[in-house]
C-alpha cells in the first residue's frame, strides 16, 4: 500500500518553517501572538504564562525542577515547540548551561493583551445603520452551502448546480494533488489523496485548502506572512457582525473575495458601503490550529447488518458515501445504502484506508447513535478492517535478482553482505541465486566488483 | 475504543470558578499595607484574562464572597462579557448591596466572609455544567481568600468540600490574608488541589500564573507546591469553637465540646456511664482525617 497522506493540520509547522525575520514580523500583531499561544501544547502555554513577566533568562534547570519524571517527554515537546516557533529563545551562559527567554515582541504583545485587551483594527458596523443582517443560522447555512458547493466543484465541476466565482486557475491550484487527468478528453479522476481529503472533517479540509492558498500566495504576488496575518486576524472577528470593507487594504479586499467563495465570509453590499461578515468557518480558523474540531451534527446510522442510513439532503454527502458504500435509494432527506465487500474493495483500490472510513462513520454518527459506545457496531468496524487486511496479504517491494555467480565464494560473500545490511529477501544456495532489496543496489554492486578483482 | 466525542475537546479546556474575598472588614484592615484591594483586583484581572487567552473554550466564572452574601459577578460564557474587566461594574453593585445588608454596626476584628455560600454556589454551577452533556470543560475552583475562618460555617464548608471531592473537583486555595486558613487547607488536601500562601503578596500574579493557571491535564506532569502541614482541627457543633479534643456522637459523628445528654443533630440519647468516667470512653481524640 502506498502511504499517501494529506497532512492537514500542520499549519503551525508551516508557520514555524517561516524564516526567522518573517516570524518576528508576524509577532508584531498581537492577535497572531494570541493564536500562536492557543495552538501550543498545554504545558507550553503554562510556561509562556509563567515567564510572561520575567525579563531575565531563566535557566533550563530551574524549569525542569518542577517536572515529574512521567512528564519529562511532554516537557521536552513543549520546550522544543516554543523554540521552534521562536516564542522562546535558547541561549547559553558562561557555564554552557541552557537559558530560556521569551521573545521580547511576543512577550510585550501578550502583556499588553492581558492588561489592555486586544483591539481589532476595525469596528463592527454600528447598530444605528438599518441594514438587515443575516441571523447566525442563516449565516451558518450560507457557509455550509458555499463550502459544499466549492467541494462539489472541486471533485466534479459538472455535478455542481451553482457556479462559484473562484477563477479556474485558482481551482486548478486546489485540485492539484487531489485530482489527476490522464487525458484531455477524459474527465479528471480523484486521486488517493483526493478521496482521503473528502473523508476529512470540514476544519481539516478547510486547512488543506487554506494551506494551498497560502503556499500559492507568492505566485499571486501576495506576501504569505501578510496572508497568514490577515487570516489569523480574521479568526478573532465576531461571527455575524458586519465589518466595513473600507478598513481593508487592496490585497485584503481581494483575499476576502476569495474567502467569500469558500464560505468564510459573506459579502454584503450596502447602499454606499460594502461590508463583510465573518462566518463560523472563519472564526473557527484559530480553533483548528489546535487539534480541535468543532462539534457538528452527525447524520449517519449504521446497523449491524451493514445497512447505512444517512439523514442528509446534501449532494456532497451522497457523493462521499458513494466512495465506499453502495447507495441503494434516495429519499428527499434520506440516503439508504449498504456497505458491501465490493464497495469497500473499490474504496481500498482508490487508496482509502479502513481507518479513514471508520473514523468518518464515527465522526458523522447520528446523534441518536453517537450516544452509544461504540457508535458504529463493532462487527461492522471489524469486518471493514478484515476486508482491508485481505488485500494486504502480499507485500510488494522492489528487488533485484542475482544469479550466475562465478564461484561459490563470491555467492557466499554476497549473501553475507546482504544479510548484514538486512536486505536479503530470498536465497537459493543450490542454484546460487539471491534476491536482494533494491535499496542496497549500489552497495551490492560495489561488493561484487571487489569480489571480481 | 475511545468514543469520538472525547477527541472534540482538547485536554486543557478548563472551567475555572474563582471565589474572591470582598469582605470589607478584611480589606479595610489591610489599608495600611502595600497590598490594597485595587492592587489585588488588578492582579486577579490580569490572571483571569490570561486564562481566557490560553484557550478560547476556557470559561471563567467569578463569585464574590462578601460579608453577608455572595453572588456571581462574572461569567465568560455570556456573550456580553468577553474580558474580565466587565466584572468591575457588577462587583461594585455587589459590594454596595452587601453593605446595605449589614445590620450590626460593630464587628469584632476582621469578621468572616461567607465562604460556605460561595463554595456551594460554585459547586452548583459546576453541577449544572456537568449536566449539559458528556462534553464539558474540566472544572476547578480557586479560592482567593483572606478572611479568617468562620467557625459558624464549619459544617457547611465541610459538606461543600466533601461534595467537591465526590464530583472530583479540586479546590485550589490562595490565601492572601496574614494567617493560614484551616478550612482551605483541608479543602485543598481532601480534593487534591493546591494550597498556597504567597510569601510576597505584591507578586500575586506570578504565583497565580505559575501555580494556579496550571490546567488539570498538565498537573499530571508537574510538581506543584505541596502543603507543609494541614490543620485538621474541627469546630464543635454546639458553640462553633475550634477544638483539639471533644465528644463525638457515635451515631452521626457530630462533634461537641461538652458532654450532652442528647445529640442535637440526630437525637440519639447518650448513656449515663460516660458522664462518670469521661476520660475512658466519652472523650475521644479527634481522628486526623478531619471527618
Amino acid at each position: 500500500m502506498p502511504q499517501v497522506k494529506i497532512v492537514a493540520r500542520n499549519f503551525m509547522d508551516m508557520v514555524a518553517s517561516l524564516p526567522a525575520v518573517k516570524l518576528d514580523m508576524l509577532y508584531d500583531n498581537s492577535f497572531i501572538c494570541e493564536a500562536i499561544l492557543r495552538s501550543l501544547p498545554p504545558l507550553a502555554k503554562k510556561y509562556v504564562l509563567q515567564l510572561l513577566y520575567i525579563d531575565i533568562p531563566i535557566s533550563a534547570k530551574s524549569m525542569e525542577e518542577s517536572v515529574l519524571p512521567d512528564g519529562f517527554s511532554k516537557h521536552k515537546v513543549a520546550i522544543d515547540r516554543l523554540i521552534q516557533l521562536r516564542v522562546m529563545t535558547e541561549t547559553f551562559d558562561r557555564k554552557k548551561e541552557a537559558m530560556y527567554q521569551l521573545n521580547p515582541k511576543f512577550q510585550f504583545n501578550l502583556q499588553k493583551h492581558i492588561v489592555h485587551g486586544g483591539v481589532l483594527p476595525r469596528e463592527p458596523m454600528p447598530s444605528n445603520i438599518t441594514v438587515r443582517l443575516p441571523s447566525l443560522e442563516e449565516l451558518e447555512a450560507y457557509a455550509v452551502e458555499q463550502w459544499e458547493c466549492f467541494l462539489l466543484h472541486l471533485i466534479s465541476s459538472s455535478e455542481a448546480g451553482k457556479t462559484t466565482n473562484i477563477s479556474s486557475s485558482m481551482m486548478k491550484v486546489f485540485q492539484r494533488g487531489l485530482l489527476s487527468q490522464r487525458d484531455e478528453r477524459e474527465p479528471p479522476r480523484l486521486t488517493e489523496s483526493g478521496f482521503q481529503f473528502l473523508l476529512m472533517d470540514t476544519n481539516a479540509q478547510l486547512w488543506y485548502i487554506i494551506r494551498e492558498y497560502i503556499t500559492n500566495a507568492e505566485e499571486r504576488g501576495v506576501d504569505s506572512a501578510d496572508l497568514i496575518a490577515f487570516l489569523l486576524e480574521l479568526s478573532f472577528h465576531v461571527t455575524g457582525k458586519a465589518y466595513n470593507t473600507n478598513t481593508l487594504t487592496d490585497i485584503q479586499r481581494s483575499i476576502t473575495k476569495d474567502l467569500s467563495d469558500l464560505g468564510l465570509v459573506k459579502l454584503q453590499q450596502g447602499r454606499k458601503e460594502s461590508w463583510f461578515i465573518p462566518t463560523k468557518l472563519a472564526t473557527n480558523l484559530s480553533i483548528s490550529l489546535a487539534d480541535t474540531t468543532s462539534r457538528k451534527q452527525g447524520f449517519i446510522v449504521i446497523e449491524t447488518n451493514f445497512r447505512l442510513y444517512a439523514y442528509s439532503t446534501s449532494k456532497l454527502h451522497c457523493e462521499i458515501l458513494r466512495l465506499f458504500a453502495r447507495v441503494e435509494y434516495q429519499l428527499p432527506n434520506l440516503i439508504v445504502g449498504a456497505i458491501t465487500k465490493e464497495s469497500l474493495y473499490k474504496a481500498f483500490q482508490n487508496g482509502i484506508t479502513a481507518e479513514q472510513i471508520i473514523s468518518f462513520l464515527q465522526q458523522n454518527a447520528h446523534p441518536r447513535v453517537a450516544e452509544r459506545i461504540p457508535s458504529v457496531p463493532e462487527n461492522v468496524t471489524d469486518q471493514i478492517r478484515l476486508w482491508e487486511s485481505d488485500l494486504n496479504r502480499v507485500e510488494m517491494m522492489p528487488a533485484h535478482l542475482y544469479d550466475e555467480f562465478p564461484s561459490r565464494d563470491v555467492f557466499e560473500a554476497a549473501c553475507d553482505f546482504a544479510r548484514e545490511y538486512g536486505g536479503l529477501l530470498w536465497e537459493d544456495s543450490k542454484q546460487m541465486r539471491i534476491i536482494v532489496k533494491a535499496d542496497i543496489l549500489t552497495e551490492m554492486k560495489e561488493i561484487l566488483r571487489r569480489q571480481k578483482q | 475504543m475511545t468514543p469520538v466525542s472525547s477527541k472534540l475537546y482538547t485536554d486543557d479546556v478548563s472551567l475555572l470558578m474563582v471565589l474572591i474575598d470582598t469582605n470589607p472588614y478584611l480589606w479595610s484592615s489591610m489599608k495600611n499595607t502595600a497590598f490594597t484591594f485595587s492592587k489585588f483586583l488588578s492582579h486577579v484581572l490580569a490572571f483571569l484574562n490570561s486564562i481566557l487567552l490560553l484557550n478560547q473554550m476556557n470559561q471563567v466564572v467569578v463569585i464574590a464572597t462578601g460579608y453577608n452574601s455572595c453572588d456571581y459577578v462574572f461569567d465568560s460564557s455570556s456573550s456580553s462579557m468577553q474580558r474580565a474587566e466587565c466584572l468591575l461594574e457588577k462587583l461594585e453593585e455587589f459590594v454596595d448591596k452587601d453593605e446595605t445588608l449589614s445590620q450590626e454596626d460593630s464587628v469584632d476584628g476582621v469578621g468572616f466572609s461567607l465562604l460556605s455560600g460561595s463554595l456551594s454556589m460554585a459547586l452548583c454551577y459546576i453541577q449544572r455544567v456537568f449536566r449539559t452533556g458528556p462534553l464539558h470543560p474540566q472544572p476547578r475552583i480557586l479560592c482567593l481568600h483572606g478572611s479568617p475562618d468562620g467557625p459558624g460555617q464549619y459544617v457547611a464548608v465541610m459538606n461543600a468540600i466533601f461534595s467537591a471531592q465526590r464530583s472530583m473537583v479540586p479546590i485550589d486555595s490562595c490565601v492572601i490574608g496574614s494567617q493560614h486558613s484551616a478550612f482551605l487547607q483541608q479543602a485543598s488536601y481532601i480534593t487534591g488541589g493546591v494550597y498556597l500562601k504567597p510569601q510576597v503578596s505584591d507578586g500575586l500574579f506570578q504565583y497565580l500564573s505559575t501555580v494556579f493557571a496550571t490546567d488539570l491535564h498538565s498537573r499530571a506532569f508537574l510538581q506543584l507546591p505541596r502543603p507543609v502541614g494541614v490543620d485538621f482541627r474541627a469546630s464543635c457543633f454546639c458553640h462553633k469553637n475550634t477544638i483539639d479534643m471533644g465528644y463525638i456522637c457515635s451515631v452521626c459523628l457530630s462533634i461537641f465540646c461538652k458532654h450532652h445528654k442528647k445529640c442535637s443533630t440526630c437525637g440519639s440519647n447518650f448513656g449515663e456511664a460516660r458522664k462518670q468516667d469521661p476520660s475512658a470512653s466519652g472523650q475521644r481524640r479527634k481522628t486526623p482525617d478531619g471527618s
